[in-house]
């Protein structure tokens, strides 16, 4: 008895292998069908997302515009205030934001973080005075955006101090800048000078990371370019506060407006990859479609002629 | 004859000449460049104005070209900008930085800012009262001290109107 069912099994088994091309020709034509359907609906969620990205990039570029001129008024300052001598421990805060799916923004301002903290031939800071141009690698990090965290946590986990999230979904205000900035100066963080890392938006299909320096209060009052500012005292501490605030909004809305402009060219790409990928399903599909039709055919008329 | 051609048409090429250098030397010299920015706007980029008075901390001033380099923090107040002889242009400005730079520009960074007649002066009225009771009441001490800031600006809005 057992050894008849093992038998069976095993006849079952060698008839097995021929019995699936059959139903493997169905199977695909019907795999087919339903790839098509998904895939259907992959392109029409990219292509909505492209919709309501390119909407927001207008407005984030408007808004981009005022934020540039605003930060150009205020880095005035700083690109007449030259460092008399180096600062290397800079306060790196990086710009990006929570949301995936928009190109490589976020690695964009992770790999200059790195390539500056390594101090690289290629690190964005050597676009600084050469009193500013080298960093600590040990310098304190904050980050602006959960994305970017996730990717520097991975090797500089012990440089990260502050992390925020929830900015940027819509455009930022000078409030999300100013509590940034107020957290950032409640930290106690000792720095000499604040380098922003963000995006810079190049034209609406292209933007590269780029750095924005901050002196801190000390390093302003140390400068010799500085002392000929005439200016109260006091008013130092609350200068580089403010500059600190002004900074990080433009460079907020500016990363925005690559986001955007970045997302907007991912789901542009990926509608794109969707509707070749329909086609050429389709494609198979029909040609599986006829092949079945013509194999019917024979069978029946095979049959017919036999008789 | 053919020399004193040649005296006379330099004499006329040299007068050409410093007439176009002192037109050049007076473009630069009695105009600042100022630059006027709000977060979401920026009211002038770089533009040419004649005066601009300031309500600084340490009390108005009024800057000209040619200044002495200078950062002056801004107080609630009025911006007053004199872009010809003609007119001028003020605009209420909430508290910022005001810097004039090496190279006769001026930047000014201000968190808010309109025109001064946009205001409503019973809209003034209202929210001054509502930000004194807050800080007349009893919330906590930074809750206080931001709505004292608040009164003073509309005081001082209050004030810029009344003139």
């Amino acid at each position: 008895m057992l050894a008849r069912r093992s038998l069976a099994r095993a006849a079952a088994a060698t008839v097995g292998p021929s019995a699936p091309t059959q139903a493997r020709n169905m199977a695909t034509l019907r795999e087919i069908e339903l790839r098509l359907k998904s895939v259907r609906n992959i392109e029409k969620i990219t292509k909505s997302m492209k919709m309501i990205a390119s909407t927001k990039l207008s407005k984030a570029q408007r808004a981009m515009q005022a934020g540039k001129a605003y930060g150009l008024a205020n880095s005035e300052v700083f690109a007449n205030v030259p460092s008399d001598k180096p600062t290397p421990n800079k306060l790196f805060v990086v710009i990006s934001s929570d949301k995936g799916l928009c190109g490589g923004i976020h690695s964009s301002v992770s790999k200059a973080t790195r390539r500056a903290l390594a101090n690289a031939p290629d690190s964005p800071l050597v676009s600084l005075p050469a009193e500013d141009a080298t960093a600590d690698p040990s310098s304190p990090i904050m980050v602006i955006g959960d994305k970017s965290k996730g990717q520097l946590m991975r090797n500089y986990g012990e440089n990260l101090q502050l992390t925020f999230n929830q900015i940027g979904r819509d455009i930022p205000t000078f409030a999300d800048a100013a509590a940034v900035a107020d957290m950032i100066v409640q930290s106690g963080v000792k720095y000499d000078s604040i380098v922003v890392v963000y995006n810079k938006f190049v034209s609406a299909i292209s933007y590269e990371s780029a750095v924005y320096e901050v002196k801190g209060e000390e390093a302003l009052r140390e400068s010799n370019a500085f002392k000929v500012y005439e200016n109260e005292d006091n008013a130092t501490r609350d200068l580089a506060e403010f500059s600190l605030a002004n900074a990080l909004f433009a460079a907020l809305v500016e990363g925005h407006a690559c986001e955007q402009s970045a997302r907007r060219n991912a789901m542009d790409n990926a509608s794109k990859n969707a509707s070749d990928m329909i086609g050429t399903l389709q494609m198979q599909y029909n040609r599986g479609r006829q092949a079945a039709i013509t194999n019917e055919l024979v069978d029946i008329i095979t049959g017919a002629s036999a008789l | 004859m053919s020399s004193l051609r040649l005296i006379s048409s330099v004499v006329r090429r040299a007068t050409t000449f410093s007439i176009a250098r002192r037109g050049y030397a007076d473009a630069v010299s009695d105009k600042l460049k100022l630059s006027l920015a709000l977060p979401h706007k920026s009211i002038f980029t770089s533009q040419d104005v004649v005066q601009v008075n300031i309500p600084a901390e340490s009390g108005d001033m009024g800057i000209l070209s040619n200044h002495v380099p200078s950062i002056e923090a801004i107080r609630p107040g009025v911006v007053e900008v004199i872009e010809s002889n003609a007119g001028s242009q003020k605009f209420f400005v909430s508290g910022g930085f005001a810097t004039v730079h090496p190279n006769n520009k001026l930047t000014i960074n201000v968190v808010e800012g309109a025109p001064l007649e946009d205001f409503s002066i019973e809209a003034i009225r209202s929210n001054l009262a509502d930000a004194l009771k807050v800080a007349a009441g009893s919330g906590s001490e930074a809750e206080k001290m931001e709505a004292r800031v608040e009164a003073d600006v509309y005081e001082a809005l209050q004030h810029a109107l009344a003139k």
